[in-house]
């Protein structure tokens, strides 16, 4: 702990819809260390996702700063954005953002073969992951042969095949039955304890607190506690 | 970029290995049909031109045909220059002919033409008409009272109406022909020819011999025809000719041709051409709307796949490979539909006016028709993709 991972100071987001401007971050500050397990909770319309997008170099902020592992990532280029997201993070979405032609293990390394990892290096460490998530029986199933808990999995892994050094999750229990949620919930637990992993989860479950380390309260698009 | 490509190359795959079969069969078969549209229409109009010229060369002009010089009527000394041609090598043999007008008189019915003299044996190695003999026999050298006509002559018994014949004339009949000169003869109708092509069926061949008798001249020609071993070889033969001392207009195939020629297939090719534009267009619009629905039903996928960090060109270059694969798989296809259907014509010819005609593909045409198809299907499989994939990643997958 110490290390700060992510620096975000003065953050502001607006969109302009037609002649309206919705300020969904008004100015948002706040730093994570490396290895914290951080949740992002508020009522909705809070700003949560729009927060995660920003930091996840998923959105373009209107103005602020966000500095990721020393890099100011605001002033990258589109391309250069997305070789940062390719090498540096990993994304968990609310809905199962698999891809429904490629396998379990497929999806799964597809991330490291962009890379340009070598198939042995990639497949192994593919399989490694999907045994850690407890899909070593599923590997060659594809995502309609999965249930929805088993395709969260599927997605955690991508998430974490290229070794991220932080972890974005958008609501990812939130089509899930209470025990597959409990499954998810206990994996990033496990994560974070063991590997050390920055995750940043934005839900809105009251009872998924007790599984992150801290939360960040948004309210109408600035923080209302830490 | 070798790992890009690669990346690229396995989503491709997997979207059409996995993807609806029954979309990508019916793409497919769409492509091979253009393909066949593309090669099929050119390579007809391509047949007729080559009909048109083997029967040209078969039967009006042999390879290289020598006229009389400038105002004048007739070749003098034919003998001698034939003596001198058919010694050299590659020349298969020349026919030397006599033409003037005349009316062919049966009964009540007459027609108007021209007639041929032949020397039966030095024209049976220049054209075809000893083959196409239905009925009777070839000409002798000998003969001096016996004609030989083509079909469209003697006409067909019993078929009344317009048509310029002689009313179904039969071997053995009497023709009673009046030449230009005022000279009237009757001759015995010795052979009827048929060899497909309407205006050669009207030609009228007598003996070289009896054509002397009918004309009062000796060793002349209106013109002599000259077959070579090899057809494209006319224009170096052309200029030996000019070495050995022979002074006529000699002209080639090609030169007789180029008239006619020009003006029957340069009505065709405006045809050919609207098809081409036709059939690409249909390539453009099939490859466009399969892959512009393939991307906006999966505009969120590709929205996660640039979440995940996949590079936007990556995206763009798997629908590109998509788009190709439809069209190489169609050209394949197309292939093979099109060599059943070749070797079909090939053995069933479309009959023509100007004879019998069998598609002719040449490698230009299939070269052309190949690169068209892969320019059009990279652009249509490039403007959808690279539209879809430009979009914002949130837009993409949250809409």
């Amino acid at each position: 702990m110490g290390l700060k991972m992510i620096i975000v100071k003065n953050l502001k987001r607006t969109y302009v819809m037609g002649k309206v401007e919705v300020h969904a971050l008004k100015g948002v500050s706040v730093n994570i260390e490396k290895g914290e397990f951080v949740g992002i909770m508020g009522p909705s319309g809070s700003g949560k996702s729009t927060l995660l997008h920003q930091l996840g170099l998923l959105d373009t902020p209107t103005s602020g700063e966000i500095m990721i592992a020393g890099v100011d990532v605001i002033g990258l280029s589109e391309h250069e954005k997305t070789i940062f997201r390719l090498n540096q993070l990993g994304y968990v979405f609310q809905e199962y953002a698999i891809l429904p032609e490629l396998t379990a293990v497929e999806n799964v390394y597809l991330p490291s073969m962009m890379i340009g990892k070598k198939r042995e290096l990639y497949l192994k460490t593919s399989i490694d992951i999907l045994e850690t998530v407890g899909l070593g029986e599923r590997l060659y199933h594809r995502p309609h042969e999965l249930s929805g808990g088993e395709q969260q999995r599927v997605a955690v892994a991508r998430a974490l095949v290229n070794k991220p050094k932080i972890l974005f999750a958008d609501e990812p229990c939130a089509n899930l039955d209470t025990e597959s949620s409990k499954h998810i919930l206990e994996l990033f637990r496990k994560l974070n304890e063991e590997l050390g992993q920055t995750i940043l989860m934005v839900s809105h479950e009251e009872w998924h607190k007790k599984y992150v380390d801290r939360i960040i309260y948004l309210k109408d698009g600035l923080i209302e506690k830490m | 970029m070798f790992k890009n490509l690669k990346v690229s190359f396995f989503l491709a795959c997997k979207s059409i290995k996995r993807g609806n079969i029954g979309t990508t069969i019916l793409t497919v078969m769409i492509m091979s049909l253009i393909f066949v549209n593309l090669i099929f229409l050119p390579s007809i109009v391509n047949g007729i031109g080559e009909t048109i010229i083997q029967q040209s060369i078969d039967t009006i002009y042999g390879n290289i045909v020598i006229e009389p010089k400038e105002n004048n009527l007739y070749i003098d000394n034919v003998d001698n220059i034939q003596k001198k041609l058919n010694k050299l090598p590659g020349v298969v043999g020349t026919s030397a002919r006599y033409v003037t007008g005349a009316t062919f008189t049966h009964k009540s019915k007459f027609v108007s033409g021209a007639v041929h003299s032949m020397n039966p044996t030095d024209e049976e190695a220049v054209t075809i008409f000893h083959k196409g003999l239905i009925a009777g026999e070839y000409l002798s050298k000998e003969d001096t009272d016996e004609i030989l006509l083509g079909v469209e002559i003697t006409g067909k018994e019993g078929v009344e109406g317009e048509e310029a014949d002689l009313g179904g004339v039969t071997v053995g009949d009497k023709i009673t022909i009046t030449f230009s000169n005022g000279v009237i003869r009757a001759y015995r109708l010795k052979g009827i020819f048929d060899i497909s092509v309407m205006s050669i069926n009207s030609y009228a061949f007598i003996t070289e011999k009896e054509m002397e008798s009918v004309l009062g001249l000796e060793n002349k020609a209106s013109e002599i025809l000259v077959t070579l071993s090899q057809r494209g070889s006319e224009e170096e033969f052309k200029k030996k000719f000019i070495e050995l001392g022979i002074s006529e207009n000699i002209k080639t195939w090609q030169e007789k041709l180029v008239g006619v020629m020009e003006s029957i297939l340069g009505s065709f090719s405006l045809i050919t051409f609207i098809s081409t534009i036709i059939s690409l267009i249909m390539a453009v619009v099939v490859i466009f709307i399969i892959i512009y629905i393939n991307t906006v039903n999966k505009r969120k996928q590709i929205g996660i796949l640039k979440a995940i960090g996949i590079n936007q060109k990556v995206i763009i270059h798997s629908y590109v490979m998509q788009a190709l694969f439809y069209c190489f798989s169609g050209i394949v296809i197309g292939s093979i539909l099109l060599w059943f259907l070749v070797s079909y014509m090939a053995a069933n010819p479309i009959s023509f006016p100007m004879g019998d005609v069998s598609p002719l593909i040449e490698q230009q045409l299939i070269v052309t028709s190949i690169v068209s198809l892969i320019i059009v299907s990279l652009v249509a499989g490039f403007i959808p993709s690279w539209k879809t994939a430009r979009e914002n990643i949130l837009k993409a997958i949250w809409g």
